[in-house]
């Protein structure tokens, strides 16, 4: 356990709660102690009203003309321009409470954040080894004694000085090949990549550029398409563990998201395949993508400001219909009973004949899928996450536009799929947007007055809600009160955040003044939560199905990875409490952010990791849902906050009953 | 060596709801086994059947059912009193088949006053059913709630979309409401759960999970309720411990098989009535194989079959 930096008490309720990270947000902070302050604005110091009154110890803090000088000299600040960096008493104003219940009820129950950063343990003993590596080699120029060709100049040396045998190359390297050679006055760098077959010679450079090996790192999801840029050169010298630390990682050059441009197509997997048998709609899908793609690929560069050439590799995981679109492979038989798939494992493509935007040496590395419904992605998260290492029990659960759920440990593995939705993602909430700066990742509200306190992305005014601000939403408004366990507001509730808009009920999140610029509101509707409750119950009857299958339950399991698009946090009480998790032990939780590009990285890194992705593949065994009548019973039963068989979540039940 | 058979022990019980007032209080449920297998626990009270009365009659009602009420079938009350007096009624459902929109669209007032007369008039419980329609329903049923408060009827149904109304008014004015659920195990417990949320205890609730005639879903309903009895019983389950209603009487008579004639269909036969009755009665001991424990039925003949088959069973 990490060891808290700072102590911070509020007053008047004499609360005091443990700082994990010196320079802390005190706003957060405050949001995670659950103690209620004003706060409207998202947090970036616009609606002034998180007044706090700092008594002893010492912020970091902005000045702001909501506050004026005299009230500066007494220790008022906004909580949300404040940065703790000692241990404080904070005194909240009776203007900043929105009443006297700043405490709210459920205060005994500590809350658990996970953040995509709590999981650098889990692959263990990655020997830093690219698919991509560098050779720098001195040949000795041709004579007349020495008369071999070019090409066989260069393998002869590179078995002599680096001991590399059995080389494959491409023809069009030797159309460059001769006078590349002279000019680099026969001092050069060879690129070769390791595949299964053996080693490939795929590029020449002039001089010594082994410091420059940059790999890219693809996602491709039905909603969300996701991209980095590794430098591998840097892995050389990185610690083995934080090569999968995201955050901490000295890989991460650079990092690119957009939505899918095929959501113009359709919304899921099965409407793009429908629209991709009509003329040339497998064409277009497969343009749509690689336009994204190279859309991404150009932010990239741009954003690291390395050159094109200096990319070695490029690495794509993707479910199976995404894979095939992405290699412009007929998906249509994916659709149909019995649902097989081209291809589980993907010759290497060159990136060139795909459509990229890419020097034509490079190569595309594809994820071996496992079925029709689980693909590289959930093979990538597997591996990402180290269960093919470890003996425990362990499901994991990656939350996309398909819900995928793999159990198992490094003996055996298990999974499935189930159609869940976007809506974790954004997609079918009014106000759902990915979660980037200006989207609501935090939300506590008051139970007596029914006002929200919101954080967002980047502090600033908020734009939408990401997933980790809906599960928040959702779960609040049930332990507060003003929605009923199936999702509907209780609309005699005397406030005015609780209407009748144009599409039905909702809550008003934010008014004109607090949102963002150009926005009139933001709000949840009933209609988001009846997504959100459809969407959850996929999920946790999905991994129910799939524990039962095996005869085990949740209370088994040793671990629980959670991967998706959710946001930096997860809210574990939270996400309980709305019954998207199971209600066992908080330790056995682990939040892991994107699963794909966490095996992405992996097998950039590691020749030996790609090996390993298609074990896991193979280890694999598939469960199909689709004809599982106790599903669709698991499904309706799950159609309920937190859950119909309330026995199944104890505390939570024991909270909502306690808040009557 | 001495046979023995083998019992079932269940861990739970079937709760009990008790309506209508004073002496003439019925009280249903309390089952501590699946249904009639007494040697497996206690069935402290039969089956019901309540008779339904309409306030408007269908004109596509088939003879079968408007020969036996034919002198009263204009007058609710005097055909309450007739199910009663001749056929041996033991408790009346007044269907409020008027107050629908799509039709008459009587008023609440109406109806609210219509079953005040019907509660004076009557010697055996009261069952108060709407047209169906969810917003009518939820503005005509709590008129009837408030202006008879403490009568302690059965109101119904209340789903999802007006719960709030119905069971609201049954908490305040002190009658019984029937949660009525779309033929899924899940929803059933769904809607007890929203239900008792309002603060109406479990006692006060019986559960409609949807009826399907037979040849209409019958298997659908009886799955659903042998599955809430088990969880019930064998799973301890407090939010399914309610008894059960089914509101068969007009699932049956609009059947196919019930309406044709000997013309229009030669394999069914002449006789009409015999059909009609036999379609409701084994609709009806269906449903109480199934577990329920109050049934909502038309034709006298087909009630006395039930009600014998109850006895018989139960003896």
């Amino acid at each position: 356990m990490p060891k808290p930096v700072h102590q911070v008490t509020f007053l008047p309720n004499n609360l005091t709660f443990d700082v994990f990270k010196d320079g802390e947000n005190l706003l957060r902070v405050a949001i995670a102690a659950g103690v209620h302050i004003n706060a409207s604005c998202g947090g970036n110091g616009a609606c002034g009203k998180c007044r706090v009154i700092i008594e002893q110890g010492r912020v970091e803090a902005e000045h702001s003309a909501k506050i004026s000088e005299e009230e500066w000299e007494k220790g008022y600040r906004l909580a949300c321009t404040c940065k703790v960096v000692d241990d404080l008493v904070v005194k909240i104003p009776p203007e900043s409470q929105i009443d006297n219940s700043v405490l709210r009820k459920d205060l005994g129950q500590k809350q658990h954040t996970l953040m995509a950063r709590d999981l650098n343990t889990l692959v263990q003993g990655v020997r830093i080894n690219p698919a991509v590596s560098k050779f720098y080699i001195e040949l000795p120029p041709p004579t007349l004694d020495d008369n071999l060709s070019d090409l066989g100049r260069l393998m002869r040396e590179l078995k002599n000085q680096h001991g590399l045998e059995n080389i494959s190359s491409d023809y069009f390297l030797l159309r460059r090949l001769p006078r590349l050679l002279r000019q680099a006055d026969w001092k050069i760098t060879a690129t070769l990549v390791y595949n299964p077959k053996g080693l490939k010679l795929i590029d020449v450079e002039a001089g010594d550029t082994r410091a420059q090996n940059y790999s890219i790192i693809i996602d491709i999801g039905t909603t969300t398409v996701q991209g980095q840029l590794l430098n591998l050169n840097a892995s050389h010298e990185a610690e083995e563990h934080s090569v999968i630390n995201e955050l901490e990682s000295d890989l991460l050059v650079a990092s690119d998201a957009k939505y899918n441009s095929q959501v113009r197509f359709g919304e899921d997997v099965i409407s793009r395949i429908v629209y991709s048998l009509k003329g040339d709609g497998l064409k277009e899908l497969h343009q749509s993508i690689i336009g994204d793609l190279n859309e991404i690929i150009n932010n990239l560069v741009s954003k690291s400001g390395i050159s094109k050439d200096q990319i070695s590799h490029l690495i794509v995981a993707a479910n199976t219909t995404m894979t095939q679109f992405f290699l412009e492979i007929d998906p249509k038989y994916i659709r149909e009973d019995p649902y097989v798939p081209t291809a589980n494992f993907f010759p290497p493509a060159r990136a060139l004949d795909l459509g990229l935007e890419l020097p034509d040496y490079i190569h595309v590395y594809t994820f071996p899928a496992v079925s029709s419904y689980v693909g590289g992605d959930i093979v990538a998260g597997v591996l990402g996450a180290g269960i093919f290492q470890r003996e425990e029990l362990t499901l994991f659960m990656d939350v996309g536009t398909n819900g995928e759920i793999v159990l198992g440990n490094c003996d055996w593995l298990v999974c499935t799929s189930c159609s869940a939705g976007p809506a974790f993602e954004g997609g079918g909430i009014k106000f759902g947007m990915r979660a980037t700066t200006g989207a609501i990742e935090q939300i506590r509200i008051n139970p007596e007055t029914f006002e929200p306190m919101l954080l967002t992305i980047g502090k600033k005014k908020p734009l939408g809600i990401c997933g980790s601000g809906i599960i928040e939403a959702i779960a609040e408004m049930l332990l507060v009160g003003i929605i009923e366990p199936n999702g509907k507001f209780r609309r005699e509730l005397d406030t005015w955040r609780i209407r009748e808009g144009e599409t039905g009920w909702e809550y008003v999140l934010a008014d004109a003044e607090q949102s963002a610029e150009g926005l009139d509101e933001i709000t949840i509707t009933e209609g988001d939560i009846d997504n959100i409750i459809r969407t959850k119950a996929a999920i946790y009857a999905g991994c129910q199905i799939l524990l039962e299958s095996v005869g085990l339950t949740f209370a088994e399991l040793d671990r629980f990875i959670i991967a998706g698009g959710f946001g930096k946090y997860i809210n574990l009480e939270r996400a309980i409490t709305i019954g998207l998790l199971p209600e066992i032990d908080h330790d056995k939780f682990m939040f892991v952010g994107n699963g794909a590009l966490l095996g992405d990285r992996l097998v950039s890194v590691s020749r030996e990791m790609a090996a390993e992705a298609r074990k896991v593949a193979e280890m694999m065994t598939n469960i199909e849902l689709a004809n599982n009548m106790k599903f669709m019973d698991e499904y309706v039963a799950a159609q309920f906050l937190p859950h119909t068989n309330t026995n199944a979540f104890p505390k939570i039940m024991a909270l909502l009953e306690g808040d009557k | 060596m001495a046979f023995s058979a083998q019992t079932e022990k269940y861990s739970g019980k079937m709760g009990t709801l008790t309506f209508g007032s004073g002496d003439q209080a019925l009280t249903v449920g309390g089952q501590a086994a699946m249904p009639f297998c007494t040697f497996d626990g206690e069935i402290p009270h039969k089956p019901i059947v309540a008779m339904e009365v309409y306030d408007v009659v269908d004109p596509e009602w088939p003879a079968a059912v408007v020969e036996p009420f034919k002198d009263v079938i204009n007058d609710p009350i005097a055909w309450a009193k007739k199910n009663i007096e001749e056929y041996g009624a033991k408790a009346i459902c007044l269907q409020l088949a008027s107050t629908d929109p799509n039709g008459e669209n009587k008023s609440a007032d109406y109806a609210a006053e219509l079953v005040g007369k019907m509660i004076d008039a009557i010697s055996v419980p009261l069952v108060v059913w709407g047209s169906g329609n969810i917003e009518k329903d939820a503005e005509v049923l709590s008129k009837v709630c408030e202006a008879n408060e403490g009568k302690n009827l059965l109101i119904g149904p209340a789903v999802e979309e007006n719960y709030k109304k119905i069971a609201a008014a049954c908490l305040g004015y002190g009658h019984n409401v029937v949660s009525q659920s779309p033929i899924d195990v899940n929803m059933a417990k769904q809607m007890n759960i929203l239900i008792n949320n309002l603060g109406l205890p479990m006692e006060k609730i019986i559960m409609e999970p949807s009826t399907g005639a037979l040849g209409y879903g019958v298997e659908y309903s009886y799955s659903v309720m042998e599955r809430i009895s088990l969880a019930a019983l064998a799973q301890n389950d407090e939010k399914m411990q309610c008894p059960m209603i089914n509101d068969l009487g007009k699932e049956c008579w609009k059947a196919r098989e019930v309406k044709l004639t000997e013309e229009e269909e030669p394999a069914f036969g002449p006789d009409m009535e015999k059909r009609g009755v036999l379609w409701e009665a084994t609709t009806g001991i269906d449903m109480l194989l199934a577990g329920s424990n109050l049934l909502i039925m038309r034709n006298p003949k087909a009630v006395k079959l039930v009600e014998e088959c109850i006895d018989e069973l139960l003896a």
